[in-house]
């Protein structure tokens, strides 16, 4: 009845109302969404970050394009954990760590909460290792680099507004799309790529130890624990509501797609100018770019300085945000210091130390690098249990929480990244094993 | 002196405040959650212990 009321309804309106109408209702759904987007792009394109934009430029000189293919199968993998996120911040308006507490009890929550700090502020290390290196290209003393970061990152979030922070993030996440025109000034056949890349195969060389060792760095650089502290958190502070579950999702998606579209072009760059010569970082990627293609170097050192940034600030806010929720300080970027300010002498504290260790002359810089492989060893599969458990759990997620499919493809995903990031980190442990 | 000692216990009492915050679990906990708990619990022991052989050898080596 009621159909048939609204079709001649429709009929009354005729062609032109009914287009008007709809597009309406397009503007206003575009609207929503451009207010709700910004967590799933942002924590999709930090995930691109120093340690990522290393093991690209590696990917690509060692492989050339032939693992193109591996890396976009990462993108939906990479979404479909996110995902998960986006709905258990929206249902619960929890972040990720007080989810745990909630959930799990004290044990599992102070394990994840004292991992996660360690991880982060390690991790945070590797982005100032990354930004030091990449101005050092430009003649800057690392230490000029690292106050100066500090100041842009701590002024940053003083605005006391999230949507401040947001927008700033999003212009640095518009900065890491930098290796597209790159890869375009490298001149790449289009037929070449789609011929190497797009079609699933194993490099020349077949399966090797060194390669299995990459795909493992690749998959690790993707699906980082602090992403999922991250979004959850980002989520619940700018206060996603169950009915913007669909326009949170489409946010990450949109990310997932960004975070292999840059890692794509920036393998195609490596490979057409690095081929075959070993790279240990992307600044030594760009220096030894600078004397073939003096632009597409420069170009790879602003944007791993970029990658680093966004990286640190988005790994500092997922330590802070989850310290807060625990110890029930007040912790939004919608407060200003007075009103929030153990959130944000955690967020400052955490960038001083982790600046600081890499102005340390002689610090173990490498050893730091492969400790953040082992440590995200112990706390991602962790992680990614305590998400499955509790987004099926009824009680909790009410009719938001996984279906079938969700499980099969979500379980699937998660046991497979638990084998290979165990095995990445116990390789890393052990080297001697892939000998 | 007494400054650190009053900042440490205070840090205490707010850890057990949270501790019986979050005293008991609050998911539903059927066979399969148990299940997954005791075998990340055993998995996180292994990666400790291999972490803990890394590090004496490393030391002694």
């Amino acid at each position: 009845m009621r159909e048939a009321v609204a079709t001649s309804a429709k009929v009354r309106m005729g062609l032109p109302a009914t287009l008007f109408y709809r597009f309406r209702k397009s503007v206003k759904a575009l609207r929503t969404f451009a207010a709700i987007a910004g967590p799933g792009i942002i924590v999709m394109v930090a995930d691109n970050d120093a340690g990522g934009i290393t093991t690209y430029t590696t990917t690509g000189a060692k492989y050339g394009d032939h693992l193109l293919w591996f890396l976009i199968l990462l993108g939906p993998v990479a979404y479909f954990v996110q995902e998960m996120t986006v709905r258990l911040g929206a249902v619960t308006k929890r972040g990720h760590a007080e989810a745990i507490f909630h959930g799990f009890g004290a044990f599992w929550g102070w394990f994840s909460l004292l991992d996660l700090v360690l991880i982060d502020w390690l991790t945070m290390i590797t982005e100032f290792i990354g930004m030091t290196a990449a101005m050092s290209i430009f003649g800057v003393p690392p230490w000029v680099t690292v106050i100066a970061c500090w100041l842009l990152m701590g002024s940053m979030v003083l605005s006391g507004s999230y949507w401040t922070w947001e927008k700033i993030a999003l212009v640095l996440c518009v900065g890491n799309l930098i290796y597209i025109p790159a890869a375009f000034m490298v001149h790449p056949s289009a037929s070449e790529i789609l011929h190497n890349g797009l079609v699933p195969h194993w490099p020349p060389g077949g399966l090797t130890n060194e390669l299995f060792f990459l795909l493992m760095a690749n998959i690790g650089t993707t699906i980082a624990p602090w992403m999922l502290f991250f979004q959850q958190s980002s989520v619940v502070d700018k206060g996603l509501k169950e009915q913007d579950i669909k326009f949170g999702k489409l946010d990450t998606a949109i990310g997932s797609v960004l975070t292999v579209v840059v890692a794509t072009f920036l393998i195609v760059v490596s490979a057409r100018l690095l081929s075959g010569r070993p790279v240990e970082s992307a600044a030594q990627a760009a220096l030894e770019i600078m004397p073939v293609n003096k632009y597409v170097g420069t170009i790879i050192a602003i944007g791993l300085f970029d990658a680093g940034l966004l990286g640190a600030i988005c790994i500092s806010l997922a330590s802070s945000w989850a310290f807060g929720e625990i110890f029930g300080w007040a912790h939004s970027l919608n407060q200003n210091i007075r009103e929030a300010p153990w959130f944000y002498a955690y967020y400052f504290l955490d960038l001083v130390l982790a600046g600081a260790v890499v102005l340390i002359p002689k610090a173990p810089l490498v050893l730091i690098t492969l400790f953040v492989q082992v440590i995200a060893t112990t706390l991602l599969p962790a992680a990614l249990v305590f998400l499955i458990l509790l987004l099926n759990d009824k009680k909790t997620m009410g009719r938001y929480r996984n279906n079938t499919w969700q499980n099969v493809a979500n379980i699937s995903i998660v046991l497979v990244i638990i084998i290979l990031s165990t095995l990445y980190g116990i390789t890393t442990l052990f080297p001697e094993v892939l000998q | 002196m007494s400054l650190v000692r009053a900042a440490f216990s205070s840090l205490v009492a707010h850890v057990r405040k949270i501790n019986r915050r979050y005293a008991k679990p609050q998911i539903e906990m059927t066979w399969l959650v148990k299940a997954c708990l005791v075998v990340l619990r055993l998995y996180l022991l292994v990666l400790v212990c291999l972490m803990i052989y890394k590090f004496v050898k490393t030391l002694k080596g």
